[in-house]
């Protein structure tokens, strides 16, 4: 196993106008406080050394590999990415348009539909499949930016919540 | 797939509502390749190890939260036990690692790290005793840093020599943090059968058999379970409150679950347990007290309160055993005093004890956590108090803890706020008579026959 950090004590043994780590190796703050102080340059590879991408250790990779296969509650595997929209608000002429237009937009498409209508407020719950490697951010970002303390709010959550707690 | 209306409401109206939530992610990070003859060196490598690992932590917990709607109230990171990484040291003060910990914390935003530790259960390395003895500078010069001290287990017994120590010790971060109610103590644990992969503070640490890094999930929803409970009404029975709290636990544990393998997946690491807990806060309902009310006793404390905890901490790891296969860390429900509303209404209004909080942590997940009492108690009584929780623990097979605050300058009855989520205590009394002959033998109390198992 390779040298996995250098310290500030490290570069003042070293005692050289260049130090080269091995990749991976994190170098301490203090070390390359102490290295710019001393005039020492940290290598890695062929560049200035910057930090690496955490090496989270051996089971990570395994992980990665195995963490898709664990079941989840679904029936319906091409269904990746859905959300669950619902919306609360002083009823008015054209709600339920602006919603559905505004996901059209984002190129989502409307599964399930359902409004209620009680003493002039609305509520609505929409289940959205978004287009294959949409993403559900800029989903989200846009329906619920169309919410207004004065008209109605929007909620966007991913479907797969309703899933793990409702299906098994 | 498609939902009723009905089921969409109700996950949302736990959210909105009854205040469920992620109690907790906590990163655990291995500290055992920062280990170093030169102390300077060491903490340096540890303050770069857990801000290289745990710079993204915050973010991706809240990228989280975001897309599922679902908080995940804290970020939290847990490291090996420091005595196991200062002993190549030979340090005599380990307390610059607390203050590279609590550094490392505030440079990725998180407010608690875990893991101001040793295990010394059976005896002490001089990297215990030097750990052990800094915990009071440590926890007094640092904001973020908890320890946690494993006192006894079931294989080995308890070691009374380090009850007696920890007692002392408890006294004097009390002492040194006096201005802000003792407020040192909070952030201090003692253990007896301590679990390697709890994800709550002030108890989380990495014990030894982790991989290098692994996220932990610790779900929380006692406002859930109420809601459940006050819809079912006085008139069912107990079988039907059991299986009401089994399907909520459920629940709760499936959003953990879920939270568990996005956030390993987003921090490219191991996803290792959901702690299925109800957590209390000092919030309105998000209370487990209230609780063992609905199941009807007319206050915490009351006859019947430790039959009421034993059957709600059951169902709660039925239902989350059944969510997730991988349930670990303390997995039950929390009783910690100052922080739940209705056991500081219980303790103010005489109905609950020191003696029957005892009781009800024989079948509750952890121990006596967040108990006040008063500054001048000695440090026998404490460590007496101590010793009748590591036995618990010991004889039962279970995890044990104590997390006592002896309030300097307060007396039994009195009122001190320590604010936020450690919330309000009321002083409690731990009786007018000693165990001083008791604490001055020392030594340790051998291993339960029942530990005999191979």
């Amino acid at each position: 196993m390779a040298r996995r950090f250098l310290t500030a004590e490290d570069v003042r043994r070293a005692n050289a106008a260049e130090i080269v780590v091995e990749e991976g190796t994190v170098v301490t703050p203090q070390a390359l406080e102490a290295a710019e102080q001393a005039g020492v340059a940290i290598r890695s590879g062929a560049g200035a050394w910057k930090e690496p991408a955490p090496d989270r250790g051996p089971d990570a990779q395994t992980t990665r590999q195995r963490l898709p296969h664990l079941p989840e509650p679904h029936d319906n595997p091409t269904l990746e990415s859905a959300a669950v929209v619902t919306a609360v608000g002083k009823n008015r002429p054209g709600v339920l348009a602006a919603i559905t237009a505004k996901i059209a937009e984002q190129k989502g498409n409307v599964n399930d539909v359902s409004q209620k209508v009680v003493e002039g407020y609305f509520h609505m719950i929409l289940t959205v499949e978004l287009e294959p490697g949409a993403s559900f951010d800029a989903f989200k970002t846009a329906l619920e930016c169309m919410s207004s303390p004065a008209d109605f709010a929007v909620r966007v959550m991913n479907e797969r919540i309703f899933r793990f707690m409702h299906r098994v | 797939m498609s939902f009723s209306d009905r089921e969409i409401l109700e996950t949302i109206r736990m959210v909105e509502l009854e205040t469920l939530d992620i109690r907790t992610t906590t990163l655990g990070i291995s500290l055992f390749d920062c280990a170093d003859p030169d102390l300077e060196s060491a903490c340096e490598k540890v303050y770069a190890k857990v801000v290289h690992h745990g710079r993204d932590l915050v973010r991706v917990a809240e990228s989280i939260a975001a897309d599922y709607g679902v908080p995940i109230v804290n970020k939290r990171i847990a490291v090996t036990p420091i005595a196991w990484i200062g002993a190549a040291s030979g340090a005599e003060d380990l307390s610059p690692f607390a203050k590279a910990l609590d550094a490392a914390a505030a440079e990725v935003g998180i407010d608690f790290i875990g893991g101001y530790s040793a295990y010394v259960e059976k005896g002490f390395t001089r990297a215990d005793r030097a750990l052990i003895d800094s915990i009071p500078q440590a926890l007094a010069a640092t904001q973020r840093v908890c320890s946690s001290i494993v006192l006894a287990s079931t294989k080995a017994g308890i070691n009374m020599d380090a009850v007696a120590r920890f007692s002392a010790i408890v006294k004097e971060t009390a002492a040194r943090t006096a201005a802000q109610g003792g407020i040192g103590c909070a952030k201090l644990v003692c253990f007896a059968n301590a679990v390697a992969d709890n994800p709550f503070v002030a108890g989380a640490h990495m014990g030894i058999g982790e991989p290098e890094t692994v996220l932990n999930v610790g779900v929380s929803g006692p406002g859930v379970v109420r809601s459940a409970l006050q819809r079912l009404g006085p008139d069912a029975d107990l079988l039907a409150v059991a299986e009401t709290i089994k399907r909520m636990s459920f629940k709760i544990s499936r959003v953990g679950e879920l939270v568990g393998r996005e956030a390993a997946r987003r921090l490219g690491t191991v996803f290792g347990i959901v702690d299925v807990s109800l957590a209390p806060t000092p919030a309105a309902g998000d209370s487990v007290a209230e609780i063992l009310e609905l199941i009807g006793v007319e206050m915490t404390g009351a006859p019947g309160t430790t039959a009421a905890l034993a059957l709600l901490t059951d169902a709660v790891k039925k239902g989350g055993a059944m969510a997730s296969s991988s349930v670990g860390g303390l997995s039950g429900a929390f009783i910690p005093v100052s922080e739940d509303a209705g056991m500081i209404r219980a303790v103010e209004a005489g109905a609950l004890s020191l003696a029957k909080l005892e009781a009800m942590t024989a079948v509750c997940s952890v121990g006596l956590d967040m108990v006040a009492i008063p500054g001048d108690t000695p440090a026998s009584t404490i460590a007496g108090i101590i010793a009748d929780e590591m036995a618990i623990g010991v004889v039962n097979h279970k995890t044990t803890a104590v997390r006592i605050i002896p309030v300097p300058g307060k007396k039994a009855g009195e009122k001190v706020e320590w604010g936020g989520l450690l919330g309000t205590a009321i002083v409690q009394d731990p009786g007018r008579f000693g165990c001083e002959v008791f604490h001055r033998r020392s030594g340790r109390i051998p291993a339960p026959l029942q530990s005999y198992r191979n």
